[in-house]
């Protein structure tokens, strides 16, 4: 083989493997964005294009009825206040304890090895499946009264998001140099006085993300809250989107209105947090 | 990790402040981890044990009756119940099946995609959308293509020529659909991670092996898969604990059915517990998950040293 048919082959392939790159892209948007796109033109499309066969790739006739449905007539505008509540709540929590505990994990040494042990052990609560606390959790909601309450969901959501927390913000400060917190200690700060004022407002970007993460996991959430709600009181929005697939029916368009709602915000949640989106997702373990 | 970790040594220069600030800068590293600590005690241990209880107990649904003692009448019965071999063994398809084909996916896809797309910030978001929203968000969308009658999928199949199936109702498809909806919802969560771990390794060894002359097929082997494989094994072990505790997508496309196909742990503990009003043994086969999940974790972690 002649060098040049080499470098025409080399080249052939190149071509060919953009070719490939740029379809796979392609084909990866359209299978991502039209699941997307059809639960919500699912939405604005009136009951009988709903069922249209074939499909109605276009709301022809669009119409905000199941808006005015779910949101007006049934209480989901209360059940999307709900999940917001307890979102907040539970990142509140979550966020200001586990930014305590990973700063602590981070920075200090402990006797018996505790920093690797307790580490390891929040790491492991957070893998613990939601489903076998369910028993424990409602026999002592019901011991208590608690019971389809905020409150309660706040409780049991705290349990995996300050895990992640906790390892979000370990993750953060550790890239952060120890030397300026040193500095601060050295002009006569306390080390609390350092934290406070040296190494929080450095991790400021990571503390944002964490408190993003925390919102959409907690906004997310299905199966707790199915457990200890019971009313539109206090449920969240998953549980009101669930109560209309019925066995007997199922309510398409005011589901479809109501899915699509609950997704939008986790979206624009999304594009603000995407430069953490791979150690949010990772637990800090991979630093994107 | 952290090379100059800190011991608090810095603060013997008396700090200023009462003897109560004092004593709180003292024991700083206690205090500052003890909250965290004690909650999610209270939120874990604690519920374990309780659930160990309950488990030994007949747990009548009417709450005025006592607690019946029965020992390990409820581990016993985890032998014998049929539906519940059936759950584990569909939560082990699941997660096999569905993790294999989301890491295969999302590995080749990374390959194909990592020289083009690594700059395109904005691109790279929008394919990570689909494992960011609500999962229950997600089970009414595929239930909506799934749909026999009017879904896209069955328009599809009949544009194609092919036989219209009922999927999530289906004896023979209703895994599969579970499986597929969790691929479109989850191969981003690899394909993200694995993006993540090329951007990372070093160029020289490449380098050398391209002077050695080594195919590419043989750079993979030696060392791209070498160099990815701590984030392989996170990817890995987040998926899986992920995938044993499915619920909402079966939740809501198939309530376990049909004819128990789609049944798994995390379902059957539920119906146990609230169809079925049994606490007392739901408790003891959400102990055997727990065990198992436990066992399953802390060997990958420990593997992967991950707490260091």
């Amino acid at each position: 083989m002649t060098p040049r048919t080499l470098h025409r082959r080399s080249r052939t392939r190149e071509v060919l493997t953009r070719l490939a790159a740029y379809l796979a892209i392609l084909v990866a948007l359209i299978l991502t964005l039209f699941p997307i796109y059809w639960i919500a033109a699912n939405s604005f499309k009136f009951d009988i294009d709903i069922f249209a066969v074939p499909p109605e790739w276009l709301p022809r006739n669009p119409t905000l009825k199941h808006y005015d449905e779910a949101f007006i007539q049934r209480p989901f505008l209360r059940y999307a206040l709900n999940s917001f509540l307890v979102a907040v709540g539970t990142t509140t929590v979550s966020v200001v304890f586990g930014t305590m505990a990973g700063y602590a994990l981070a920075r200090f040494n402990y006797p018996w090895q505790w920093r690797k042990q307790i580490s390891f052990w929040i790491l492991s609560t957070r893998m613990m499946p939601p489903i076998v606390s369910i028993i424990p959790l409602y026999l002592f909601f019901n011991y208590f009264d608690m019971l389809n309450t905020k409150s309660a969901l706040v409780i049991a959501y705290t349990a995996f998001n300050l895990p992640f927390a906790t390892w979000m913000m370990k993750s953060y400060f550790q890239d952060l140099p120890v030397e300026l917190e040193e500095a601060a200690v050295v002009d006569g700060d306390t080390r609390w006085g350092a934290f406070l004022h040296v190494a929080l407002p450095l991790a400021r970007p990571g503390l944002a993300a964490t408190a993003i993460f925390c919102l959409i996991i907690s906004w997310n959430e299905f199966l707790l809250s199915l457990i200890i709600t019971l009313t539109e009181q206090s449920q969240t929005l998953p549980i009101g989107i669930a109560g209309r697939v019925t066995q007997y029916n199922t309510y398409w368009g005011e589901i479809s209105a109501a899915g699509f709602m609950a997704c939008v915000p986790i979206v624009i949640f999304a594009f603000i947090v995407q430069k953490h989106l791979v150690r949010g997702l990772s637990l800090g373990a991979v630093k994107g | 990790m952290l090379k100059s970790a800190n011991d608090g040594t810095l603060t013997a220069q008396s700090p200023p402040g009462g003897p109560l600030e004092r004593w709180a800068e003292r024991h700083l590293r206690y205090l500052m981890l003890a909250p965290t600590v004690l909650i999610l005690l209270a939120l874990t241990i604690f519920p374990s044990l309780y659930m160990f209880y309950a488990a030994v107990h007949k747990i009548s649904p009417n709450p005025d009756l006592p607690w019946e003692f029965v020992g390990p009448g409820n581990f016993a019965r985890l032998l014998s119940d049929a539906q519940f071999h059936v759950a584990l063994r569909n939560t082990v398809v699941f997660t096999v099946v569905a993790v294999a084909v989301e890491f295969l996916l999302g590995l080749g896809l990374a390959l194909l995609l990592d020289k083009f797309i690594r700059r395109l910030t904005f691109l790279k978001t929008v394919l990570m959308i689909p494992m960011m929203l609500p999962p229950i968000a997600v089970a009414i969308t595929w239930k909506l293509i799934y749909e026999p009658q009017f879904g896209v999928l069955n328009e599809i199949m009949y544009r194609l020529g092919l036989p219209l199936q009922a999927w999530a109702g289906d004896v023979n498809l209703a895994m599969f659909s579970i499986i597929v909806a969790d691929v479109w919802q989850w191969t981003p969560f690899i394909f993200l991670l694995m993006l993540a771990g090329l951007a990372s390794l070093p160029v020289e060894p490449y380098e050398a092996a391209a002077l050695d002359g080594a195919s590419s097929w043989r750079q993979f082997w030696d060392l791209t898969l070498p160099f990815l494989k701590p984030v392989i094994a996170i990817a890995l072990l987040l998926r899986v604990m992920d995938a044993l505790r499915l619920f909402d997508l079966v939740f809501i496309l198939t309530g376990g059915g049909p004819a128990d196909r789609t049944k798994v742990l995390s379902l059957y503990i539920y119906q146990v517990a609230y169809r079925f009003a049994d606490p007392g043994y739901a408790a003891a086969i959400s102990l055997f998950v727990l065990f198992v999940t436990i066992i399953l974790s802390t060997w990958f972690m420990k593997r992967m040293r991950l707490a260091d």
